[in-house]
């Protein structure tokens, strides 16, 4: 469903992504994971053009991506993003965060579009919180939002910037929760993360990416478990033992 | 002080008469300016050389001319081009032009102070930047703009005397007029000081309350 065909992606003179090849079929889940730094990030925005990228190809569904394209509008509302800092709009409810896209981008009819998100705001656990403002909702709260602003565009894929890094520990249970599930409907979902345990658990692939290369990749519990390259067994070494 | 009182009942109906001007000025001005000043803030945003750059040139160009030299260039020059404007008419505009650069430098500013990740959140929805401008960013904007442009708008209120200088009888022309006829400068100016004051106070405290309860409801 997204493919990545030697692709690279730089700033200036300084090449941050080199070169990547992958594929991601649909209902697969395929985390990226790697040292801050490695490119997993930049190489998701790229997906839906937050970022450009100068050589290769990305595919969604046999459409080049290209951010300056007009298509590019039409492939964001296939491909929803879940950012690491939520980046719900603060002068809105969560009920209205999530009727957003279906309302004002596709249009769709604002009575049957409220529905859908009550449903989609009691099925992350947010029934009591609809008509609060982001700012008197945590960050676990805030985050499951976005998921189902995510959701209300019924896309073909999610993509997860670090959902998880800006949240207090004992919060991110309930967001990688509601991950997981709709990992079980076979959602197809890239997710950059550092939680190895979630990974290990609900991915069907996993890359490896350093400095700006996929070093290795394959099933989540050949790679989480037992990793050929050292820098991989260096990186999951340090990530799970940290002491 | 008595005769203080009894005075100013003798002259306050004149000064009132500029200060119907003054408020006319400035309102028909505040709103030529505000809209033209959003316009040149996203002009400048849109991040098309081809409409920013003159934008940005012109706004540049006015900023850096006084008022006075605008108003007269509208009066004195544009008669000679064929142009012919009442003293009123140059008044408004040359004050709406000169302000909607500053305006527009003020909301060009709040465009730029709202956060990007909300623009990559709109972004991602997959909203065109038209609609993203509504629905995202000029609301938040709007926000972040209010207490710089309450302070322009007080601002323009008091620069609206310069248009005296194009024989605009508004409230400082009729208090010159007035210290010139009475020779009583103390009372006049005092009183033109405190109608000025009784338009600009009551402004900010207006403008105090609407960012209080922006501020309130987020």
């Amino acid at each position: 469903m997204i493919q990545f065909i030697n692709m690279h992606k730089s700033y200036g003179q300084h090449e941050v992504l080199k070169g990547i090849n992958a594929e991601i079929k649909k209902g697969e889940v395929v985390c990226l994971i790697g040292p801050s730094g490695s490119g997993k990030s930049t190489m998701l925005r790229c997906v839906n053009g937050l970022e450009e990228y100068q050589k290769g190809e990305i595919l969604v569904d046999e459409n080049v991506v290209d951010a300056n394209s007009k298509q590019i509008h039409a492939i964001r509302t296939k491909v929803s993003m879940v950012f690491q800092r939520f980046n719900l709009f603060p002068n809105r409810t969560a009920l209205e965060n999530v009727m957003e896209g279906p309302v004002h981008v596709l249009r769709e009819d604002p009575k049957e579009v409220r529905e859908r998100a009550r449903a989609l705001l009691t099925r992350v656990g947010l029934k009591e919180k609809m008509d609060f403002y982001p700012s008197s909702l945590s960050g676990g709260q805030q985050q499951r939002v976005a998921i189902a602003r995510a959701l209300a565009m019924r896309p073909d894929a999610i993509l997860f910037d670090e959902p998880t890094s800006a949240l207090d520990p004992e919060m991110v249970g309930e967001v990688l929760q509601v991950m997981k599930s709709l990992a079980e409907e076979k959602m197809t979902m890239i997710i950059v993360t550092h939680e190895i345990d979630f990974a290990r658990e609900v991915a069907d692939k996993v890359l490896f990416l350093d400095a700006g290369s996929i070093l290795e990749e394959g099933p989540s519990n050949e790679i989480l478990i037992s990793p050929t390259h050292p820098r991989t067994q260096d990186f999951l070494r340090r990530v799970t033992h940290p002491i | 002080m008595y005769d203080f009182i009894l005075r100013s009942q003798e002259y306050l109906p004149i000064l009132a008469s500029g200060l119907w001007l003054t408020v006319a000025v400035t309102f028909l001005a505040l709103v030529l300016a505000t809209f033209l000043g959003l316009l040149w803030a996203l002009l400048r945003t849109s991040g098309i050389p081809i409409l920013a750059t003159p934008t940005k040139v012109f706004v540049e160009f006015i900023r850096g001319i006084p008022i006075l030299v605008v108003l007269f260039y509208l009066y004195f020059v544009m008669p000679e081009i064929g142009i012919d404007l009442s003293a009123f008419q140059a008044g408004v505009i040359g004050l709406a032009i000169t302000y909607s650069c500053y305006i527009g430098e003020t909301f060009r500013a709040g465009i730029n102070g709202v956060d990007k990740g909300q623009i990559e959140a709109g972004k991602s929805l997959g909203m065109k930047r038209p609609l993203l401008m509504r629905r995202v960013v000029l609301p938040q904007a709007f926000k972040i703009v209010i207490p710089p442009y309450a302070n322009n708008l007080v601002m323009l209120l008091k620069d609206s005397s310069q248009v005296s200088v194009i024989s605009v009888a508004e409230l400082t022309m009729q208090g010159k007029m007035l210290s010139s006829t009475t020779f009583d400068n103390l009372t006049v100016f005092t009183l033109v000081a405190l109608l000025y004051l009784c338009l600009t106070i009551p402004l900010n405290i207006v403008m105090g309350q609407v960012e209080k309860r922006m501020g309130a409801s987020q």
